[in-house]
C-alpha cells in the first residue's frame, strides 16, 4: 500500500454563521497528482490552508508527512501556492524569489541560481531585475509559482494554480505539474475546471457544501458513476437538437454546451434510436460516440447542475 | 535562524532603497545646515541700520547720551562691521508730543522714502526717575531690537540715576555684575569635568530622539504589517516563517533602518560642528561669526551612552511589536489611527515622566516609573543623566523592561498569528481576548 503523504480525519471548520468544511476526510499517497474538486465556496482553499497549519480545524485531525505539528516546521519540505495570489510590489523579481526560497530555508546563493535557472525555464529571464508591480498579472502568477516550487519539495500544494492563465501559460504550468508528479512527487491541487482535472489528476475528491461527495481514483469514479453515455457534436440544427434530448424516454441526462453535448442514455436503450430521432429531426452530426462518463457531467450529478452552472459562468468572466 | 535573517536583511534592503529614505535621510543635514547656517546669513544680510530719532522733552543732555549710545553698537565684531542704530537727537522740550506726533507720520516708510524712519525713541526727565524710555515703531515685534534696545539703554538709564543719586557709577557698575553660577557635577563620589545642564540636555535629547524614531519607524512595522495583509502575500509568509520569526525579523529590520538614520544625522550634525567655519566661510557668512553656535553637542559619558542603547533598542522593540500587533488588528491605516491611540498614550506619559521626575530624580515616583516597561526607556537614561543610578536599580530596571518586552511579544505574536490573516473585518476587543488565549 502506498505511503499517505496528507491525512484529513474528520475534519470540521466553522467560521461566524456558516460550516465551511464538515466532517471532511481524505487521503493523498505519495506520488502522483491528486485532484481537490468542488464548486465556489465548496470548501476547497479552507480544506487546503487547514493542511498547510494556516487555519486549525474545530474538529478532526490533519496529518502532513507524517506529523501533526503544522506544515510550517515541514516548510522545506512543501511548496505552496495560495489562492490568494500576493508578492511584494516593490521588491524586484530575483530578490522576491530568493526571499520566499530563504524563507523556505534555502542558502542565498543556491537560491539564486535556482532562480535564473526557472525564470529562464519559464521565459522571464528579461524580467529578472524588473518590479514586480510591473509584471502582468499572470508573470506574477509564474513567480509565485517558482517560489513554490524552487526548495525542490516533496509535496506540492497548489490553490487553483491555472485560474486566471492565458491557455498557452496555463500549458506551460500543467506541463511543469505533471513533470513533478512523474518525479515521485506528490502534487495536491484544487480546481473547479473539470478539463485539467481529468486530463491530469491520478486521484480525485469532489467536495460540495463542505461535505465529500466523490473519492477515488479516476477510473473507479466512471466505473461507479455508471451508466451509457454517448458524446455529440453537432454541425447544424443543433437547437432541434436540443428539443430531442429533452425526451426522457431516450436520455435520463444531459449536458448541453450548445454545439456538444454528452448524454446519459434511459435504461435499456443503446443508443440507435437517439441516432436515428436525431437524423430524423435533421441535425446534422460530426460526432456520435459511446463514452464513458466525463468528469464534468459526474460533477454536475453529484454536485448539482446549480453548482457546476455556477463554477463555468465564474470561469468564464 | 537564518530565516529570521532573511526577514531582517529583506526590511532592512528594502526600505534603504526607497526614494523616501533616502530623501529624508539627507534631508536631515540639509535640514541641520539651514539651522546652523541660516541665522547667520539672515544676520550677515540685513539692510542698513534703524533710523531711529532721539526726541528728549528735557535739556538734551540725557538724549545726547543715549544717541551715543545706540550709534556705537555694531553689527558683528570686525573693525569694518556696519552700525546697528543710526540715531538722530532732537531736543524738543515742551514741544516733545506735539514733535512725536509729526514724526509718526514719517515712520516704517522706509521702501518708498528718504524721510522715512524706523522708530521714535522718547525720554524724559520723568522718565529717568521712573527708569522709563518709550519706544514707537514698526518693528517693536521683532524681539532682537528690542532686546538690542533694552540692552543697550539699560547701563545709559543706570549711569544716569547712579550719577543724580550721588554715586560713582563706575563703582557702582562694578559691583553690580551677575552672579556667574558655575556648576560641576560629582558622579558617585568622584568629581567630573562635565557641568549639569549639558548632559541633562543630552538625555533629554534621547528621550526626543526615541519619541520620534517611534512615530517614524515604529509606525512603519505597523504599515508594513498591513501592507503585507493587503497584498494578500502573507499566506505563502506564515506557511514558511513562524508568526515570531516573522515579528522578530520585521521589527529588527526596521529598527536597523532607523539606526541607520540616526547614525548618518548625528554624523552630519558632528561632522557640520566640526567643520561650521569653513562652512560659514564658503557660503560667504564669515563675518557673523558672533551669530553664535546654533547647536552644541556635548561630549557623552559612556555609561550614558551604553545605558541610552539598551534601552532605547528595548523601547524600540517594545513599541514596535505592539505597533506590529496593531496593524495585523487592522485592514487600512484609517482604521490603525483609533487603535493605536493606546500605544500613543504610553509614548506621550513616556515623554511626560521625563519632565516630572525633574526635581526628585531618584525619588518614590522616578523608582516607581523606572520598572513600569512601556516608561523606562524614556525615564531610565533621563535619570542616570541628572543623578546616577545605582547599577542593582539599573539592572532590576532593565530585568523588567525585558519581561515586559516579552510579554507584550507574546501577545503580539498571537494577536498577529491571527490578526494577519483576517481580511476586510475589523477585530472587536472581544476577539483580541479570544485570539490572545486560542491562538
Amino acid at each position: 500500500m502506498a505511503e499517505t503523504v496528507v491525512a484529513v480525519d474528520g475534519v470540521t471548520k466553522r467560521f461566524a454563521g456558516h460550516t465551511a468544511v464538515k466532517n471532511l476526510s481524505l487521503r493523498v499517497d505519495r506520488g502522483g497528482i491528486f485532484g481537490l474538486l468542488g464548486p465556489n465556496g465548496a470548501g476547497k482553499s479552507t480544506t487546503i490552508r487547514m493542511i498547510m497549519n494556516i487555519f486549525l480545524p474545530d474538529e478532526g485531525k490533519v496529518t502532513v508527512l507524517g506529523s501533526t505539528a503544522g506544515s510550517r516546521q515541514l516548510a522545506s519540505r512543501i511548496g505552496y501556492l495560495p489562492e490568494e495570489r500576493g508578492l511584494y510590489p516593490k521588491m524586484r523579481v530575483i530578490d522576491q524569489i530568493v526571499f520566499l526560497a530563504e524563507a523556505k530555508g534555502i542558502a542565498r546563493s543556491v537560491a539564486r541560481k535556482k532562480a535564473d535557472d526557472w525564470l529562464a525555464r519559464l521565459e522571464l529571464t528579461d524580467w529578472t531585475t524588473k518590479k514586480v508591480q510591473d509584471l502582468s498579472k499572470g508573470m506574477q502568477q509564474k513567480i509565485q509559482f517558482i517560489g513554490a516550487l524552487l526548495h525542490e519539495p516533496e509535496l506540492v500544494i497548489l490553490d487553483e494554480p491555472f485560474s486566471g492563465l492565458d491557455p498557452v501559460n496555463s500549458k506551460t504550468m500543467r506541463e511543469v505539474v505533471v513533470e513533478i508528479a512523474r518525479q515521485g512527487r506528490t502534487v495536491l491541487f484544487s480546481t473547479h475546471i473539470m478539463e485539467h482535472a481529468e486530463k491530469m489528476c491520478d486521484h480525485i475528491v469532489i467536495i460540495a457544501h463542505g461535505e465529500k461527495r466523490v473519492d477515488g481514483t479516476l477510473g473507479q469514479i466512471k466505473r461507479d458513476f455508471g451508466g451509457q453515455h454517448v458524446a455529440l457534436a453537432f454541425t447544424r440544427n443543433a437547437e432541434r437538437a436540443s428539443r430531442v434530448l429533452q425526451d426522457r424516454t431516450l436520455v435520463s441526462k444531459v449536458s448541453d454546451f450548445g454545439a456538444t453535448a454528452e448524454v446519459e442514455l434511459a435504461a435499456g436503450e443503446s443508443g440507435d434510436r437517439l441516432l436515428e430521432t436525431l437524423v430524423r429531426e435533421g441535425v446534422g452530426l460530426s460526432r456520435f460516440q459511446i463514452v464513458e462518463a466525463s468528469l464534468q457531467s459526474i460533477f454536475e450529478a453529484k454536485v448539482g447542475a446549480e453548482g457546476a452552472r455556477a463554477t463555468a459562468v465564474r470561469e468564464e468572466s | 535562524m537564518s530565516k529570521v535573517f532573511a526577514v531582517i536583511r529583506r526590511e532592512f534592503i528594502e526600505r534603504v532603497r526607497t526614494k523616501a529614505f533616502i530623501i529624508g535621510t539627507l534631508l536631515g543635514p540639509v535640514f541641520f545646515i539651514g539651522m546652523a547656517v541660516l541665522p547667520a546669513l539672515l544676520l550677515s544680510r540685513e539692510t542698513a541700520g534703524r533710523k531711529v530719532v532721539v526726541i528728549d522733552a528735557g535739556s538734551g543732555e540725557f538724549g545726547a547720551k543715549i544717541q551715543q549710545a545706540l550709534a556705537a553698537a555694531k553689527k558683528g565684531s570686525g573693525a569694518d562691521a556696519e552700525a546697528k542704530f543710526l540715531p538722530t537727537l532732537l531736543v524738543a522740550g515742551a514741544r516733545a508730543e506735539e514733535v512725536r506726533d509729526s514724526l509718526v507720520r514719517f515712520t516704517g516708510l522706509s521702501k518708498r522714502s528718504d524721510e522715512s524712519i524706523d522708530g521714535i525713541l522718547l525720554v524724559s526727565e520723568g522718565g529717568i526717575t521712573k527708569g522709563e524710555v518709550t519706544y514707537l515703531g514698526v518693528n517693536v515685534g521683532s524681539p532682537r531690537d528690542m532686546e538690542d534696545l533694552r540692552r543697550l539703554l539699560t547701563p545709559v538709564m543706570m549711569t544716569e540715576r547712579l550719577q543724580r543719586a550721588g554715586v560713582d557709577p563706575v563703582v557702582a557698575l562694578k559691583a553690580a555684575v551677575p552672579l556667574a553660577l558655575e556648576t560641576r557635577k560629582v558622579s558617585e563620589g568622584k568629581l567630573t569635568a562635565e557641568s549639569g545642564g549639558a548632559t541633562f540636555a543630552l538625555a533629554y535629547a534621547m528621550g526626543f530622539i526615541l519619541y520620534i524614531s517611534l512615530l517614524l519607524y515604529g509606525t512603519q512595522v505597523m504599515s508594513s504589517v498591513i501592507e503585507e495583509k493587503s497584498n494578500r502575500i502573507m499566506e505563502i509568509l506564515v506557511s514558511s516563517l513562524t508568526p515570531f520569526q516573522l515579528l522578530l525579523g520585521k521589527v529588527v529590520g526596521v529598527g536597523m533602518v532607523s539606526l541607520l538614520q540616526i547614525g548618518v544625522w548625528t554624523m552630519a550634525a558632528k561632522l557640520l560642528r566640526d567643520f561650521q567655519p569653513q562652512i560659514m566661510k564658503a557660503i560667504g557668512a564669515g563675518g557673523a561669526a558672533g551669530g553664535g553656535v546654533p547647536f552644541m553637542l556635548p561630549s557623552m559619558p559612556t555609561d550614558l551612552l551604553i545605558i541610552f542603547l539598551t534601552f532605547f533598542t528595548l523601547g524600540f522593540l517594545l513599541y514596535s511589536a505592539a505597533y506590529a500587533a496593531i496593524g495585523s488588528m487592522c485592514n487600512t491605516i484609517q482604521e490603525t489611527q483609533q487603535a493605536q491611540m493606546p500605544v500613543m498614550l504610553f509614548i506621550i506619559m513616556g515623554l511626560m515622566s521625563m519632565f516630572a521626575l525633574l526635581n526628585e530624580p531618584n525619588g518614590n515616583l522616578a523608582r516607581i516609573l523606572s520598572l513600569v516597561p512601556p516608561l523606562a526607556p524614556f525615564v531610565v537614561p533621563v535619570r542616570h543623566s541628572i543623578a546616577p543610578i545605582p547599577i542593582g536599580e539599573l539592572l532590576l530596571s532593565v530585568a523588567t523592561t525585558i519581561a515586559g518586552l516579552l510579554l507584550i511579544v507574546w501577545v503580539a505574536a498571537r494577536i498577529y498569528r491571527v490578526g494577519i490573516l483576517m481580511y476586510g473585518k475589523k477585530a472587536s476587543f472581544r476577539d483580541i481576548v479570544r485570539w490572545i488565549r486560542t491562538a
